[in-house]
């Protein structure tokens, strides 16, 4: 890869041929060094930060002054033994369950549904988007609204489909709580899901549906037999991006419950939200963040894994 | 003949039923603007109305209008929202051309890196940035969240979605500008640039929506109420407006309405962005 520098200086039609190979120069890291500055110092750095809080037992008194004592692997036991993180952690996998479930198998049957042109299709599925860009903060309020006790649209309809025969509190219920922002995150989660599957489906080659209508397969086993099998990399592309954009919602329960009555909502983003800016237990926090982040962080990497074996099939 | 009726007979009612099937789906959308046209009488009554008949205006005017908080909230976001996109498009474009275009050592892990970002869960990194922005006084500005916003949020997605659209630019129409006499910057500012408009719309239009709706750095790093964004404000008001559901569906609306706007006239590209940058590299 070493030019000689030479032929770097080289006027006019020299040049030109050079300039495909030549190596990176100082000069070509100017694009990227703006750009690198901010993700170590924003994002990197306080990563880092991170961990070094989780080894210190940092408290308002001392987390301006950078003087809080090293206490080693306290804080995770800490954590670790601390029933409301366990409760967090099963409310966390409940609520990414329950969404992803339904988010999935509905956005699916959408993603067929628009998979075959037809009037106004495109127009139809753009608009499903608009669920999916609306702030989350105004989701949550509006569907606080939607899932009333008293007055929400939610029992009206229910109740007029014989569901419920009674007024259910939603939100104020634990009982039922969860249910009510996992109804929600359903809500917001189903275009997201469809757009990616729709995206898998329409890459599937049609010579493969029409050789099996020649060999009489109907619609269900052409869907089973080769629908199913041709979906499968992006299907799970779409769960693991699901589960790992899901497992950090924090927003929408936050605004809609935070996290309660009594932490029958409060996941493991409303945990460590809770440690460190309501009871500033700094050490605590950043240790939870860190166990957290262990999920995500190798379902990142499988994802990652995943998308270079589809790449290279 | 009636075969290909038939056909065509099919073919409109999958509009109708996908007419109907995203009528119920955008239901809510429907009844936050329906509800925000309410009087207090109308929305307590049992059972509700489907249609607000007579529609009244009064909610927006108690609730957003003549209410200097949110108009203040709503600047908030406005400066922070543009400050970000402003931010978000100077770095994000030559950083995603060099990843694209130059022999750099660690493409590849910047890439990875980028895509890890994306996936974080971003009030994790409020903790340990609030007590670094605490140090430096850095702590309730405008910059503390545009800066949070940009780096943790909108800058990690527009590289990823830009670098393709630098790799589809032809590398000889830069040269070629390039023997002509202009230098790398010089090409880059005004052959490349101009080529790969459409993804600067995209990723600015994104940086827009996701600062505008962004919740947990409004939250976390601002401390005083004359600097927070409609978001923030909009979750007090939760609290506040407890039975008031007219004027709190008025103000989310008021927070959406940009954001609807944004999406019908970027719809096009919005839609290619979220499939670019959930799954492209």
């Amino acid at each position: 890869m070493t030019q000689p520098q030479a032929l770097e200086n080289k006027p006019g039609g020299e040049r030109r041929r050079t300039l495909a190979v030549e190596p990176a120069r100082l000069g070509d890291y100017l694009y990227v060094v703006p750009a690198l500055i901010f993700v170590v110092l924003i994002l990197l750095y306080p990563l880092g930060y991170n961990l070094y809080i989780s080894l210190h037992e940092m408290s308002v008194g001392n987390f301006r002054t950078g003087t809080a004592p090293f206490v080693g692997l306290e804080m995770y036991s800490e954590v670790i033994a601390d029933p409301a993180f366990r409760h967090a952690f099963l409310i966390s996998l409940l609520f990414t369950g329950g969404s992803l479930l339904f988010q999935f198998t509905i956005g699916f049957a959408l993603a067929l549904f628009f998979n075959r042109p037809f009037p106004g299709q495109g127009l139809l599925r753009a608009a499903l988007l608009l669920a999916w860009v609306l702030p989350l903060v105004v989701t949550g309020s509006l569907f606080r609204w939607m899932l009333n006790g008293d007055y929400g649209v939610v029992n009206f309809f229910l109740q007029g489909l014989g569901v419920l025969n009674k007024n259910v509190f939603w939100l104020s219920e634990p009982d039922t709580a969860l249910i009510g922002t996992i109804l929600t995150n359903i809500w917001v989660g189903i275009p997201f899901n469809m757009v990616l599957l729709l995206a898998g489906l329409q890459s599937i080659s049609p010579t493969l549906y029409e050789a099996a209508k020649i060999d009489g397969a109907n619609a269900w086993r052409r869907f089973l037999y080769i629908t199913l099998p041709m979906m499968r990399p992006v299907m799970l592309i779409v769960i693991m991006l699901g589960f790992i954009y899901t497992f950090r919602v924090f927003d929408l329960i936050f605004v809609m419950t935070q996290g309660g009555p009594v932490n029958a909502t409060t996941v493991l983003p409303i945990y460590v939200y809770d440690e460190t800016f309501e009871f500033f237990h700094f050490g605590q926090g950043a240790a939870a963040a860190t166990l957290i982040l262990i999920i995500p962080f190798t379902l990142a990497l499988v994802y990652l894994w995943l998308i270079r074996r589809e790449e290279a099939a | 003949m009636t075969a290909l009726r038939r056909v065509q007979r099919w073919r409109y009612s999958k509009t109708l039923l996908g007419t109907l099937i995203v009528a119920i789906y955008l239901f809510p959308v429907y009844w936050m603007a329906a509800t925000s046209l309410k009087s207090l009488r109308d929305i307590f009554a049992v059972p509700p109305s489907l249609v607000p008949l007579p529609p009244v205006l009064e909610p927006y005017s108690q609730a957003v209008i003549n209410n200097p908080l949110v108009i203040k909230a709503i600047l908030n976001s406005v400066v922070i929202s543009v400050g970000t996109l402003v931010l978000t498009l100077v770095l994000a474009a030559p950083a995603a051309y060099a990843l694209a275009r130059l022999r750099l050592r660690f493409t590849a892990l910047a890439l990875l890196i980028l895509l890890l970002a994306q996936m974080l869960p971003t009030i994790l990194i409020a903790g340990p940035l609030f007590v670094i922005f605490s140090q430096f006084g850095l702590v309730d500005s405008y910059a503390a969240v545009i800066l949070a916003d940009t780096t943790i949020i909108t800058l990690p997605f527009a590289i990823i979605v830009l670098r393709p659209f630098f790799l589809s630019v032809p590398k000889d129409l830069e040269e070629a500008a390039m023997i002509d006499g202009a230098s790398r910057l010089g090409a880059f500012w005004r052959v490349v640039l101009p080529l790969v408009r459409p993804g600067l719309v995209t990723v600015g239009a994104f940086a827009f929506l996701f600062a505008w709706g962004e919740f947990v750095f409004g939250l976390t790093l601002l401390t005083s109420e004359g600097l927070q964004p409609v978001t923030v404000a909009l979750n007090k008001f939760i609290g506040q407006f407890s039975t008031r559901w007219n004027n709190l569906m008025a103000v989310s609306t008021a927070v959406a309405i940009p954001i609807v706007l944004i999406f019908a006239v970027l719809q096009r590209y919005i839609v290619g962005g979220i499939t670019a940058g959930a799954t492209k590299e």
